[in-house]
């Protein structure tokens, strides 16, 4: 009995860890995107399709990840949406003519590779991802 | 028909330049979605559909292919096909537009181009988009929404972001002007055509119009007025003229006087919550002349308002009410003169892809809803309709 509570214990640690470690994530963009802070807000209206450039006038391109903790995390901080809600919202934008679908990807590698390839990228991954490394990448601070 | 070529045209030739980009620079995207409505009313039948006795006659797919060469580029098709009753059964062009967005201060488009006026009239026909299975028919009726929703024609709009002074907050502009095709089976027409007046090909009208989104610095609110300008409305008619002991057709043309349609509404959108409220006003004056001496003017004054609200119970589940009001100013007393229309909506969500609707109405009055052809025993003052729907999109 006191090992399976002790495994329980430590399994509930492990998912509570997990969790943490998933929402301490970044936010990347391309070197072309000028600034090298955000705030809260244009990251919002940029990933709801509401803008298509930053405040110092950057042109931005929103690039999500599928799905995950790491994006769940970064719609609930920044967007306020759930999955669903989010790509319900933005299928809406393009039926009505307004948008097309941010690109997504399966993993924040592929999302990171994108990114630096692409003119006013901008998207998220998690602090493990190590997008420093990533030549063509920028980290931006998020006021 | 031509109109329609010419709109893929456009759009295709403004694609021609990308023709030589692989797939993958062109950020091809391809979505879609379907429904499919069950119809029951305890009264009258609605929507010139058999609802009395239930009628599933109510099935929209939709299918949207778009691509995107450069950033500020973006070229896109919405075909789709409807069937409602004895209103439409068949396909339609959504919108075939070229998209250039400079900035978010400037953008334009161009092609068949959805009419951004009042409140929902861009996302009226987009069904995944809201709650309610039937938005309020004083504003947007279901039976007339191909004649009100695009035209071929411009679009220009955009943000202008009130940085300097961010207690002002935001302010969306859009202006548009072009041309847009009724068909004979639009539900304004179909009353004349049921009483022997034939359109054959329909109206055509001109207009030109412009709307203010205010993003106040309350966080949530919007305030908004559009106001369209419509210069000319116009097409072939004919019917039937006893001569005799028989018939004789005759030709005329359908003309109405310029108009303006003002609209103002208002959204408060506060996390789960939701509410809005929408009026209009359409004053026009119009007649069917045949050869002969000149026909009066008639005149149509319809003021139409609705108020609604809506909650997210949970992520998958969503519930709503509205009221919707049109009055005929000068029609004669009596239900024909107005529509009140309460509704109660639900939605649930069972994935990102697949959602089922349930909604209730309570409907008084029969100026909106009904076609006389399939009442032959007349209308009663009051209806109930309950509609069931389930929906896919991708």
């Amino acid at each position: 009995m006191k090992r399976a509570i002790l495994s329980l214990l430590f399994f509930w640690l492990f998912v509570a860890c997990s969790v943490a470690r998933a929402q301490d994530l970044v936010i990347v963009a391309n070197k072309s995107v000028k600034t090298a802070e955000v705030n809260a807000e244009d990251l919002k209206d940029v990933f709801s399709g509401e803008k298509t450039s930053l405040k110092d006038g950057s042109h931005a391109v929103p690039t999500t990840l599928k799905s995950g903790p790491v994006h769940e995390a970064f719609l609930k901080k920044y967007v306020g949406k759930g999955d669903p809600a989010f790509r319900a919202a933005w299928r809406s934008l393009v039926f009505t003519g307004q948008g097309s679908m941010p690109k997504s990807f399966d993993t924040e590698a592929d999302l990171l590779e994108f990114v630096s390839a692409t003119a006013g990228a901008i998207g998220y991954v998690s602090a493990g991802a190590n997008p420093a490394a990533h030549e063509g990448i920028k980290v931006l601070a998020v006021k | 028909m031509y109109r329609l070529l010419l709109a893929v045209f456009l759009v295709c030739a403004t694609a021609g330049s990308a023709c030589a980009q692989s797939l993958e620079d062109l950020n091809v995207q391809f979505h879609g979605f379907a429904t499919q409505g069950f119809l029951y009313s305890t009264n009258n039948n609605v929507f010139a559909t058999n609802s009395s006795n239930g009628s599933p006659d109510w099935t929209e797919a939709v299918i949207n292919l778009s691509l995107q060469p450069i950033p500020n580029l973006r070229i896109s098709i919405q075909p789709r096909y409807e069937l409602l009753g004895n209103y439409s059964n068949g396909f339609s062009l959504d919108y075939a537009q070229a998209d250039y967005k400079a900035n978010d201060r400037f953008g334009v488009r161009f092609g068949k181009v959805k009419i951004p006026t009042g409140l929902y009239n861009e996302i009226q026909d987009v069904d995944p988009g809201y709650i309610w299975s039937l938005l309020p028919q004083s504003i947007y009726p279901i039976t007339s929404r191909n004649g009100q929703l695009s035209q071929y024609g411009g679009v220009v709009y955009g943000t202008l972001s009130l940085e300097d002074h961010p207690k002002l907050g935001k302010l969306e502009y859009r202006a548009w002007g072009g041309e847009i095709g009724l068909s004979s089976s639009d539900g304004y027409l179909l009353p004349y055509v049921e009483n022997g007046i034939n359109l054959p090909n329909g109206l055509t009208r001109t207009e030109a119009g412009a709307a203010l989104h205010w993003r106040t610095p309350l966080h949530g609110l919007m305030i908004g007025v559009s106001e369209v300008k419509n210069f000319t409305i116009t097409g072939a008619i004919s019917t039937l003229f006893p001569s005799g002991s028989g018939v004789v057709p005759v030709n005329g043309e359908f003309v109405a006087q310029p108009y303006f349609q003002p609209d103002y509404f208002a959204q408060f959108v506060r996390g789960k919550f939701m509410i809005a409220t929408e009026y209009t006003r359409l004053a026009v004056q119009y007649k069917f002349q045949f050869p002969g001496p000149a026909a009066p003017y008639a005149q149509a004054d319809e003021r139409s308002v609705f108020g609604m609200a809506s909650y997210k119970i949970s992520e998958k589940f969503a519930a709503g009410l509205y009221y919707s009001q049109q009055f005929s100013r000068g029609a004669a007393p009596g239900p024909a003169g107005y529509s009140k229309d309460w509704a109660l909506a639900a939605r649930y969500d069972f994935n990102q892809y697949l959602y089922a609707k349930a909604e209730e109405h309570f409907i008084d009055g029969t100026g909106e809803f009904y076609e006389d052809g399939l009442n032959p025993n007349g209308l009663k003052g009051t209806t109930r309709l309950t509609i069931l729907k389930v929906g896919v999109s991708f």
